[in-house]
């Protein structure tokens, strides 16, 4: 358990209630890991690459991913951790509202690692949470190359 | 714009056919002016060539007079000088032609008193110079030479002769005069032919000049229209250009509109069903604090909070909870509709019989549940069209056709088709309920129903098939009465070749 403890998880969502949800949900699932919160893509990225807690320099890291940022897309966040060294390693997971066909296969070419779409149905949703919970508690979250 | 074009156009028409029309008028006055001109003219040269005829008549019948005049005097001479009477022979001879001589001079100037006068001295003259030629001759005759020469000479002395000479010459005289006025009227008439003629002719160069400039005028006028014509028809292929790319831009920021609306939407929603649910499950725990402290605690007057706790918190979530599944329900419509305004269309060969009875028995169970029958009318006639939009078109009527049934009556659903032209015209007939002719637009709008709502539908089916129709450049509409069924007419063309869409 331990092992996956270090693992913390990074939220990128603009909606404050969506991101409550999940957190309730993850928690429900009995995941306890450390959840970091952003609401815009810029303050996320800047985490990801420069923070001194941040995955690219320090542990490895999963990603919730938003599609519907209010400053950039998703999708461009996407291809930012997926062409970084340090990150490309990380696994994503898009969580969004879109389930255009186009922008999932899009976010796959990418290189995400799941896709889920939230479903408006509340008892779905917080099925799928607690998948995700169940997914991330057996994941075995790659270390960053050359880091301990 | 065109209505103008074609107005000048018209108005030069008329005022060039004017000034045409007026320049053939004036050239055929001309000319006719000038005809006449020269009849008129022939006409005085003819009559002045009778004058001067006749006045050189004149003038010799006045010498014919003047010369047996002076024969007669010669005769008369030669007479009494050698005494035969040849000479007097001879002297009677002229002397009778003298008469006729002058006779002729008086027919000729008859219409001359002043000719006539000196006609009348003259003869007077004649008279007298014949009387003494006559006294000499028979004088001579008589033998008595000397009596005749005493009155030749006294004749001569009288200057009887010399006075006829005179008179003869003041007759030639009158007669030249009369010619040279007779000249001068003719120069006058040939002047005022000439003047004529000029005229005319300047006439005629004048509207020849403006006959050419005339035409050359509108044949300008005709060229610069033309031109303007043609301008115009490029300029209005543009502006259809022009307006089919703003149409298309303003259907796309329609379709991305509804995207992002219908997507935008779901994200309240998806916190509204969720902070929902975690009330719904906090009511739980409320209401059993609620039974406990009834149990434990009645001195605690809990009416209130029970009724809140198992009545009004669970109704309100109700409430809450079927309202946004319904939100959920239209934002999907919308969503399908756009996905559906975004797709590709792919013109196929289709045959509609087959199609429509794959339809058919995918909504084969539906029918035998309402006990309805379906069918096919003859052979539908194939189209080149999108086969997943006319398989949905078909299966929206088809279904809607077996939702809204007359429940007293078997239900019987007709497709045909039929051919006219370049177009294809489907129909799906019902004997069901119907739908009141003010609501035949009503039932193609979005989210719009009719009649009794005792059917499942978010009324979406129809604006579907409306909008389906329209991309494959078709058209749909209904003809019904309430309680007497309704039948939905689908006319596409045959044979779709622009394919439409992003």
């Amino acid at each position: 358990m331990n092992d996956h403890r270090s693992v913390s998880i990074i939220m990128i969502e603009d909606d404050e209630g969506h991101a409550r949800l999940i957190e309730k949900n993850i928690r429900r699932a009995g995941i306890l890991n450390d959840i970091r919160h952003f609401t815009d893509g810029t303050s996320a990225l800047d985490y990801l690459f420069n923070h001194a807690d941040g995955p690219a320099l320090n542990g490895p890291a999963l990603v919730l991913l938003d599609l519907n940022l209010p400053d950039m897309s998703g999708t461009d966040i996407l291809a930012r951790i997926k062409g970084a060294p340090a990150l490309k390693r990380t696994p994503v997971v898009i969580l969004t509202t879109t389930d255009d066909k186009m922008e999932i296969q899009r976010c796959y070419d990418l290189g995400c690692n799941v896709y889920i779409t939230k479903p408006v149905n509340y008892e779905s949703f917080a099925q799928a949470i607690r998948q995700l919970g169940l997914f991330l508690s057996v994941i075995k979250v790659p270390d960053i190359e050359g880091e301990g | 714009m065109l209505s103008g074009i074609l107005r000048r156009l018209g108005l030069a028409d008329q005022s060039i056919g004017r000034v045409l029309i007026a320049c053939m008028v004036i050239g055929f006055a001309s000319l006719v002016a000038a005809g006449m001109a020269a009849i008129w003219s022939t006409g005085r040269n003819q009559l002045h060539i009778q004058a001067v005829n006749h006045t050189y008549e004149v003038e010799l019948a006045i010498a014919r007079a003047g010369l047996l005049i002076e024969q007669g005097e010669t005769t008369r001479r030669g007479y009494i000088i050698a005494r035969q009477p040849v000479y007097l022979e001879s002297y009677r001879a002229t002397a009778a032609q003298i008469p006729v001589a002058l006779r002729r001079i008086e027919q000729l100037t008859m219409d001359n008193p002043r000719e006539q006068a000196n006609l009348a001295r003259l003869r007077a003259l004649v008279a007298d110079i014949e009387q003494h030629r006559d006294q000499t001759n028979a004088l001579v005759t008589a033998g008595k030479t000397d009596a005749a020469v005493r009155a030749f000479v006294e004749d001569t002395t009288a200057q009887r002769m010399g006075t006829i000479r005179e008179l003869g010459q003041a007759m030639d005289r009158e007669e030249r005069a009369l010619l040279a006025i007779r000249d001068a009227e003719q120069q006058a008439s040939v002047r005022a032919f000439y003047i004529t003629i000029s005229i005319a002719s300047a006439l005629l160069l004048f509207v020849a000049v403006a006959s050419f400039l005339t035409v050359r005028r509108y044949t300008r006028d005709l060229a610069a229209s033309h031109d303007t014509l043609r301008d115009f028809a490029d300029s209005l292929e543009d502006l259809v250009a022009e307006r089919t790319a703003d149409l298309t831009r303003a259907n796309e920021e329609i379709q991305r509109f509804a995207y992002i609306v219908s997507h935008d939407l779901r994200a309240p929603l998806v916190n509204v069903m969720g902070f929902t649910a975690e009330l719904d499950a906090a009511t739980v725990a409320i209401n059993e604090l609620v039974d406990r402290l009834e149990r434990t605690a009645p001195e605690i007057d809990t009416a209130d909070a029970r009724v809140a706790a198992r009545e009004d918190l669970p109704e309100a979530i109700g409430f809450i909870r079927t309202s946004s599944q319904k939100m959920d329900r239209l934002i999907n419509a919308i969503l399908k509709l756009s996905r559906e305004g975004r797709r590709v269309i792919a013109p196929e060969k289709i045959d509609a019989t087959a199609l429509v009875g794959s339809v058919r028995d995918t909504l084969q169970h539906l029918i035998d549940d309402r006990g309805a029958r379906l069918v096919i009318e003859g052979t539908l006639p194939d189209i080149v069209s999108d086969r997943l939009a006319l398989e949905q078109i078909f299966s929206n009527l088809i279904e809607n056709a077996i939702k809204y049934l007359q429940p007293d009556r078997p239900g019987l659903i007709e497709v045909r088709g039929a051919r006219q032209g370049a177009r294809i015209t489907y129909e799906v007939n019902d004997n069901g309920r119907g739908i009141a002719p003010a609501d035949h637009q009503r039932v193609f709008d979005l989210f719009r129903r009719s009649g009794n709502q005792d059917q499942p539908g978010e009324g979406i089916g129809l604006a579907h098939v409306r909008a389906l129709a329209y991309r494959l450049g078709g058209v749909i509409d209904v003809r019904s009465d309430l309680g007497k069924g309704a039948s939905f007419r689908l006319s596409l063309p045959a044979t779709l070749t622009e394919v439409q869409g992003n």
